[in-house]
């Protein structure tokens, strides 16, 4: 493994574990009580948790797919909220603070480094 | 050179579930972790129960008759029922508007007697323009209005918490509206209060812009929440928009309950929120209840959407 290949698979799982904790946060502290909501957060924390667990200790390169997918997806669902809404729920702006902007700097940290990890294996490929 | 589909051997296809089963495994555990430090969070604060329960019913539309639902008596007294049953005597129960759909004598009666079943110690209630279509509320304040202020607004504390009723659906334009001697109540009404005072403030229209375009806002809503900028807690709940919906502005967080009556489409979701007719055996999934409790040292009050069905 090389050292740019290590320095991905440790800012994936570094970022992922942010995002995962914020979300863990806020579930915690009150969005546990919103429907669906409560569920997509705790479910969000768990499977960042897990994924960046396994990404940090040399998981398959599936996994930073899942990651990618994972923040990808947070992204979304944070788009939507800001907008037409997501489950009948919606905020404004970066509120609740910092957590919002926390947790989106963190999965497009992700989702960067995803395809900063396509490209290195791509280029890897095509040096034979 | 070829292009020979990849295939897995046996070891890797072992090896790849081996870390499925270890990313499902982890997140189930992580899950089971967050879910217990969440519940021990709230158990430290709740010892015994919450410090105040009470339930949400809204929009029953008593009178209305048509395809979207042609019992509406027959799904209040069922959201009645479902009151009844939570397990628990809730503290009060509100009803956030448009108890009658024409406003008529009758219906106000009708409407009256079913809710004196709520077994609870306490009912309010806030007006929906429905009932007060051509009165500006006159026959609702003989119903409901006893012991309230102005053209029906009102306020109480209970467990600690200040609780203020408001009236927007008279002097209707387009949004709901509050007027000047109402925003006075509330400036005064909470002048006195410590910050830490937990604030839950009942509408019929939304005190969000919710879809301005239909009418779901209010025009000096953010006058009235200049007020409770300063409390570390404050709840909206409103009727009207026949669905749940959350939005969370700073410090403020409004929900929009469901109906008892009929479905109104989602914002925007056609020309005019007229009444949805679902599906055959669909109805009830639409229509609800909400159970709503507070536990002291939180600020967020804890929901719990009930159906029908």
């Amino acid at each position: 493994m090389t050292f740019a290949e290590a320095m991905t698979r440790t800012g994936i799982a570094a970022a992922m574990a942010v995002s995962g904790i914020s979300h863990a946060y806020l579930y915690i502290h009150g969005y546990q009580h919103i429907p669906t909501i409560g569920d997509a957060f705790i479910l969000q924390a768990s499977v960042s948790f897990a994924v960046a667990v396994l990404i940090l200790i040399g998981g398959p390169g599936w996994l930073r797919w899942a990651a990618a997918l994972v923040a990808g997806g947070a992204l979304v669902a944070f788009v939507l909220s800001r907008t037409v809404g997501l489950f009948g729920f919606s905020e404004r702006g970066w509120q609740p603070s910092p957590h919002a902007a926390v947790s989106v700097v963190a999965e497009l940290l992700t989702v960067g480094l995803w395809v900063a990890y396509l490209v290195g294996r791509r280029r890897a490929g095509a040096r034979g | 050179m070829t292009d020979a589909p990849r295939t897995m051997t046996r070891r890797q296809l072992i090896r790849h579930s081996a870390w499925f089963g270890a990313a499902v495994g982890l997140a189930v555990a992580g899950g089971e972790v967050i879910s217990h430090v969440a519940g021990t969070a709230e158990a430290k604060q709740v010892q015994g129960r919450p410090t105040l329960r009470f339930a949400q019913v809204s929009d029953s539309h008593i009178g209305f008759s048509g395809k979207a639902n042609p019992d509406v008596a027959g799904s209040f007294s069922q959201a009645i029922g479902r009151i009844n049953n939570l397990g628990y005597t809730p503290d009060f129960v509100i009803h956030t508007g448009d108890l009658t759909h024409l406003a008529t004598p009758d219906q106000f009666d009708q409407v009256k007697q079913m809710m004196t079943g709520l077994r609870t110690p306490h009912v309010f209630t806030v007006p929906g323009e429905h009932d007060s279509v051509d009165d500006a509320g006159q026959k609702y304040r003989g119903a409901f209005g006893a012991g309230t202020r102005g053209d029906g607004w009102y306020s109480f504390d209970i467990a600690g918490v200040h609780v203020i009723a408001l009236v927007n659906t008279l002097n209707l334009k387009k949004l709901g509206h509050l007027g000047v001697e109402q925003l006075e109540f509330v400036a005064k009404d909470v002048a006195a209060l410590p910050d830490d005072t937990p604030i839950i403030v009942f509408s019929h229209i939304p005190l969000f812009a919710m879809y301005p375009d239909w009418g779901w806002a209010t025009d000096d809503a953010a006058q009235t929440l200049s007020y409770l900028h300063r409390f570390s807690s404050v709840t909206c709940l409103n009727g009207h928009v026949h669905q749940v919906f959350s939005k969370t502005e700073g410090n403020v967080t409004f929900y929009s309950g469901t109906t008892t009556a009929y479905p109104l489409p989602h914002p925007g979701d056609g020309p005019a929120p007229k009444p949805v007719t679902l599906p055959a055996g669909k109805l009830h999934d639409a229509l609800g209840i909400r159970e709503v409790s507070y536990i002291r040292g939180q600020n967020a009050l804890a929901l719990k959407e009930r159906t029908l069905q």
